[in-house]
């Protein structure tokens, strides 16, 4: 299933209508950012990509350990990262492509996270290292986003770029946020591994 | 059916009021009645019974409850009814009936009744059935009455809804109460599939319900984390799974009660219990009665209520408290003047501190129109309450601290309470503060150690330092004032800084009195006096003796002067033998006995006590001298014994290095104890004893302590005996276990030594003027030339070999030549010229005559020459040889093994001959024999001596035999020389 809008994601992105499908922009079309990219753009990226790398498994272990047994010892049947709607990566891909495509994964993965996050801060009130961790990759994530955004739009004159969403798990039971929240957590942990490699 | 039915109900009426209604029965037996007829007689007309209509059934998931609704119409001209509806309700088909409830209600014309069913199997897991019917319950309505018909089954089908998903689980995150019952179910689309559910990891077995349903009864579920308690089932490929949420019961709030600070604001607290373990927390309501207001609390434990301006006093609260399950609460009657806790004061402040007196001041919150409050100000030292006063505030309090002391640290605290009714007191808030210095209260206590130094008294004085009750601040310095009584003029003045508590002063022979003041930042102290005379006192006073107790050293003395001010008793708190640093005690004159303590004081040390009298003049002389111990113990160490004079039936023991002084207790005297191996009896004086390790001995007791010697007497000669001298106090003796062993001698030892004594001094007299006169002795004993006919090999080659051999009579021979010698006198002693060198004695030439033939050439190192005597048989060999040759380590010169022949014997005796004469050293020119044979040694004359063999006797004497022709040896080298002319044969000569 697949949403296409979630309000909470349109803190992700500072243009209006964010949160809608966004065409790539055609390659005459002018692009202009509300901030001027910063010059090291690619090695900001791949800082970023790093930072979430290292810190993706303590942030797995970190949520699984909080969702009580039997996550902890099911990893395979209850946190296995088979997210079938995730956005793919093509690393052999251009410059231009691969960046696109890493776009679409990290707002994919900046809104599953907020659900994450909105459905933990219920579930597990008293988890307060876990919320923080959600929250700094969150931060990281919008930041990420921005960069690559900037980095397509200067160098490719990219500013729309049609994105897609994971489910949104408000109205599921807990087990299933649970789950859901644990498989995407583990999908993340394998995908920006793949990433942080092919930056 | 319906007309199966009416026809029986007809039946039954007509049964049952046939005996009362005849006019009735004639109708019925008519058979032309109807039911409206039938009724209308009575009170209803209108056809009966009434049948539920309209039955919807829905599902509510989250309380898994089946929700019916119906009507029921035709109610006649009643508006209301009493009525009761059966329900029954079924599971997977309509035939399994699982639940049956009448369910009676009051039904109003038109109304749409409601009915629910909580499940304990989830809705979703199975389809339900449920059908109603009705009968009136209304006591207007007579008996008999009857059941409607039942209306149609109604299904309820959640599955229908759940879509095409493998796997579902069920109830979805439900909420339990901990130790209820809980059914979980799945429903498995695949019916091949083998699907395993776990509870928190446990696999579980559950009821197979139906094909795809199976249901999992959870018994007494217990309370796990906040989260919920996990449980999933697991099939191909698939997982899913649900939470349950188990909370704790919910508790009556304890401890309610009500407060306020301020008349404005009313605070309830009470104490919520354990927390249910819920995300969702109880809900806590205040509701008060006589208002009918009600408040929904903030907080678990605590909720603020506002006071309305309508001077209500009383309330009647109520606290709910209330979760999914539960509801709890607790009531009470609260006057809103009676439960007045003020707030804490402020700005608590100390103001114009002196010595002994400070104002406190501090600030209360109002309350009310200015309503007073009653404060309590305490006042604090060292942690004790020691003032307390009450005073009435309504803003500002101001009270004034009197009689404290000077230089103090105190501590002021306040709080306040309802004046108009107490009930709390509000938080205490303190203050710090310290009294300014005053000067000290009391003089020193001074005493003083007087020392005559030439004639001069140098005196040391000591002084205790103040208490803090008496010093009123910091003591900076103390200030002695020597006054000299002899001069008035003559002040000395000394600051000693504090802490000293000691300082040394040298005085004339004059008289003085010293004054010590203790001084801080507010002035001096009172001045302690004491008063020095310059000259000794008299120090010779009688010791005694006083027994320490537990108490410590009680003592009494005896006033000699009826003008004394006082006494001081004086002693030193460490052992003797230590540096003392002097304690003292002052006492009144009144006073004739005290007891003295100390918590330096220990067992086995003694101390001496002085005591003073202190005149009128501050002068102090010394009445008694006490010594003793705290408690007396056995002596730790026994003297060291010396044994003397020792005789086979006496010997002397003495001691006299034994300190009695140093001991742990007052040495009574000692102990002697003898054991002897023999076992014998024990001596006069002595009693036999048995010691610790159960031997045997004589013990004697010397009872005074000054006696150090002891004479054991009566022993037995040449026997051991083992003694031991150990001193005793009254705590008793000391170690047993060092005891020595003296050995007795010989009776007649004394005379061996008077005999043997004296023949050692003969015979080192002897043996020293042997030394002396060695040359004599042995010129006379055992000459360098022996006598031939003492010589024994003659007396063998007589026996043995040819006993006509003679000995060559001097006399008979005549003499070849004369060699006179010059024989300094330094060379007289031949035997001391082993000890020197060749070149030594080179410088030393004999004097020849020329009777002798000599080569010319002849340089040989030395004029040694040999005699040789060939008289002696070749036998003599056999006894031995030449005992007298100059010997060498390096050459051994004895050959006995092959002596055996005469040819050995005389090769042997050549040989010797031959090293005989090569021994002979050079340079050992002492030349006192003549011989006709001498000859100078051969081949030595050009070799230098590198080997100079060891000196030997200048004078030798060669043996002189007679050779058979047959054994001649070969005739000398040319080399050779011979110094003699008369030769047996030229050709057998040897060297």
């Amino acid at each position: 299933m697949r949403v296409r809008v979630v309000p909470l994601l349109l803190v992700l992105h500072w243009k209006q209508g964010a949160g809608s499908p966004l065409p790539i922009t055609p390659v005459n079309a002018t692009c202009a950012t509300r901030h001027p990219c910063p010059s090291n753009l690619m090695n900001q990226i791949r800082n970023q990509l790093g930072q979430l790398n290292s810190s993706a498994n303590s942030l797995f272990i970190l949520y699984y350990t909080a969702q009580g047994e039997p996550f902890p010892n099911n990893l395979d049947k209850l946190c296995g990262p088979n997210v079938t709607d995730f956005p793919p990566f093509h690393a052999n891909g251009t410059e231009k492509a691969r960046l696109v495509e890493l776009y679409r994964i990290i707002a994919y993965l900046g809104a599953s996270l907020g659900n994450i996050t909105r459905d933990q801060k219920v579930l597990n009130p008293y988890a307060h290292g876990l919320h923080s961790r959600l929250n700094a990759t969150a931060d990281v994530l919008r930041g990420l986003l921005s960069n690559v955004l900037c980095r397509l739009c200067s160098k490719y004159h990219v500013s729309h770029v049609d994105v897609t969403y994971g489910p949104d798990t408000s109205g599921k039971d807990v087990f299933q946020k649970k789950k859901l929240g644990c498989q995407l957590l583990g999908k993340y942990k394998q995908v920006i591994a793949v990433l942080a490699q092919a930056f | 059916m319906p007309d199966k039915l009416y026809v029986l109900n007809l039946i039954v009426a007509v049964i049952f009021y046939l005996p009362v209604r005849k006019i009735q029965a004639s109708q019925v037996t008519q058979g032309v009645t109807s039911y409206g007829v039938l009724f209308g007689l009575s009170v209803l007309s209108e056809p009966l019974p009434l049948t539920p209509e309209s039955l919807s059934v829905s599902i509510n998931s989250a309380k898994q409850c089946l929700h019916l609704q119906w009507t029921v119409h035709n109610f006649g001209y009643h508006q209301e009814l009493k009525m009761v509806f059966q329900i029954q309700i079924s599971r997977f088909k309509a035939s399994n009936v699982i639940w049956m409830e009448n369910y009676r209600t009051t039904v109003t014309r038109n109304q749409v009744l409601h009915w629910s069913w909580e499940s304990e199997l989830p809705l979703e897991c199975a389809i339900h059935f449920v059908r109603i019917r009705t009968m009136v319950d209304d006591a207007r309505i007579p008996v008999p009455r009857f059941w409607s018909n039942w209306s149609s089954w109604e299904k309820a089908d959640a599955q229908s809804s759940l879509g095409d998903h493998p796997l579902y689980v069920f109830p979805k995150d439900k909420l339990v109460e901990e130790g209820s019952d809980v059914t979980i179910c799945y429903i498995s689309r695949n019916h091949q599939d083998n699907i395993s559910c776990y509870l928190e990891d446990v696999l579980t077995y559950g009821k197979q319900l139906d094909q795809s349903v199976r249901a999992f009864e959870l018994k007494n579920v217990s309370f796990v984390r906040k989260t919920g308690t996990n449980f999933y089932c697991q099939g191909q490929g698939v997982t899913e799974g649900v939470v349950l949420f188990v909370s704790e019961v919910l508790e009556e709030p304890k401890d309610f009660s009500c407060e306020t600070r301020d008349l404005k604001t009313l605070t309830c607290t009470w104490d919520p219990g354990d927390d249910t373990g819920l995300i969702q927390m109880p809900s806590y309501t205040l509701f008060e009665s006589f208002s009918g207001k009600k408040t929904l609390c903030k907080h678990r434990n605590r909720c603020d209520w506002q006071v309305t301006q309508d001077s209500q006093e009383m309330y009647n609260f109520t606290l709910v408290a209330e979760n999914y399950f539960r509801k709890r609460s607790v009531s009470i009657l609260f006057n809103l003047v009676h439960g007045v806790h003020p707030v804490a004061p402020y700005n608590l402040f100390p103001k114009n501190v002196s010595a002994t007196n400070a104002t406190m001041t501090w600030k209360v919150h109002s309350i009310g129109n200015n309503s007073a409050l009653l404060c309590q100000l305490q006042l604090l030292g060292e942690g004790k309450v020691i003032q307390q006063h009450n005073i009435s505030v309504r803003v500002n309090g101001e009270y004034l601290l009197s009689e404290l002391e000077p230089d103090t640290e105190y501590m002021a605290r306040v709080h306040c309470a309802y004046a108009d009714h107490f009930w709390k007191w509000s938080e205490l808030i303190s203050q710090n503060f310290t009294t300014a210095e005053a000067a000290p209260s009391e003089a020193p206590d001074v005493w003083r150690d007087v020392m005559f130094v030439s004639g001069h008294p140098t005196v040391t004085l000591f002084w205790k330092p103040l208490s803090k009750v008496h010093t009123h601040g910091k003591i900076l310095s103390y200030n002695v004032v020597v006054e000299n009584l002899d001069e008035p003029s003559s002040l000395e003045v000394l600051s000693v800084p504090a802490p000293a508590n000691s300082t040394k002063v040298t005085l004339n022979q004059s008289s003085y009195q010293i004054h010590v003041t203790a001084h801080n930042s507010a002035g001096p102290s009172p001045a302690s006096t004491v008063a020095i005379s310059g000259h000794p006192g008299n120090e010779n006073v009688e010791e005694g003796r006083i027994n320490g107790t537990e108490d410590g050293f009680p003592m009494s003395w005896k006033p000699q002067s009826r003008n004394a001010t006082g006494y001081v008793v004086e002693w030193c708190d460490g052992p003797q033998n230590l540096p003392c640093v002097p304690q003292w005690r002052n006492l009144g004159p009144t006073t004739t006995g005290t007891v003295i303590s100390s918590g330096a004081f220990r067992p086995g040390v003694r101390y001496t006590f002085r005591i003073y009298e202190i005149s009128t003049k501050r002068m102090a002389r010394l009445l008694e001298k006490k010594t003793g111990y705290l408690e007396e113990l056995a002596p730790s160490y026994n003297p060291q014994v010396v044994p003397n004079n020792l005789t086979s039936h006496s010997f002397t023991l003495s001691w006299k290095d034994y300190p009695t002084e140093s001991q742990t207790g007052f040495i009574q005297g000692y102990y002697v104890y003898l054991k002897s191996k023999a076992g014998e009896k024990c001596h006069r004086g002595f009693e036999k004893t048995v010691l610790p390790d159960n031997s045997v001995c004589c013990k004697y007791t010397i009872d005074n302590p000054d006696q150090k010697t002891f004479v054991m007497k009566d022993l037995q000669p040449e026997s051991v005996y083992e003694f031991l001298v150990t001193p005793y106090t009254s705590a008793g003796e000391g170690p047993l276990d060092d005891f020595r062993k003296v050995t007795t001698p010989d009776e007649y030892s004394h005379i061996l030594i008077h005999i043997i004594l004296p023949m050692i001094f003969c015979v080192l007299v002897i043996m020293i003027a042997c030394y002396l006169k060695s040359q004599w002795l042995k010129d006379k004993c055992y000459p360098d030339i022996p006598d031939p006919y003492k010589s024994s090999v003659l007396s063998l080659i007589k026996s043995k070999e040819n006993p006509h051999i003679t000995i060559m009579n001097v006399n008979d021979c005549v003499p070849d030549a004369i060699e006179v010698v010059n024989k300094p006198e330094g060379s007289k002693i031949q035997f001391t010229g082993t000890r020197k060198s060749p070149t030594e004695t080179k410088g030393t030439k004999p004097a020849y005559l020329d009777l002798l033939p000599t080569e010319k050439n002849y340089s040989g190192p030395g004029p040694c020459i040999c005699f040789e005597n060939f008289t002696y048989n070749q036998a003599a060999s056999d006894l031995g040889y030449c005992g007298h040759f100059p010997v060498t380590p390096q050459a051994p010169h004895c050959q006995l093994g092959p002596l055996t022949s005469p040819e050995n014997l005389l090769k042997t005796l050549e040989q010797n001959y031959m090293n005989s004469l090569g021994e002979i050293p050079a340079g050992e020119a002492n030349l006192n024999y003549v011989s006709q044979l001498a000859s100078p040694m051969s081949g030595d004359k050009e070799s230098p001596p590198t080997n100079p063999p060891e000196p030997a006797l200048c004078s030798e004497y060669k043996m002189q035999m007679a050779i058979p022709l047959g054994l001649a040896s070969p005739p000398p080298s040319e080399n050779s020389s011979l110094s003699s002319t008369t030769l047996l044969d030229p050709g057998e000569h040897y060297h």
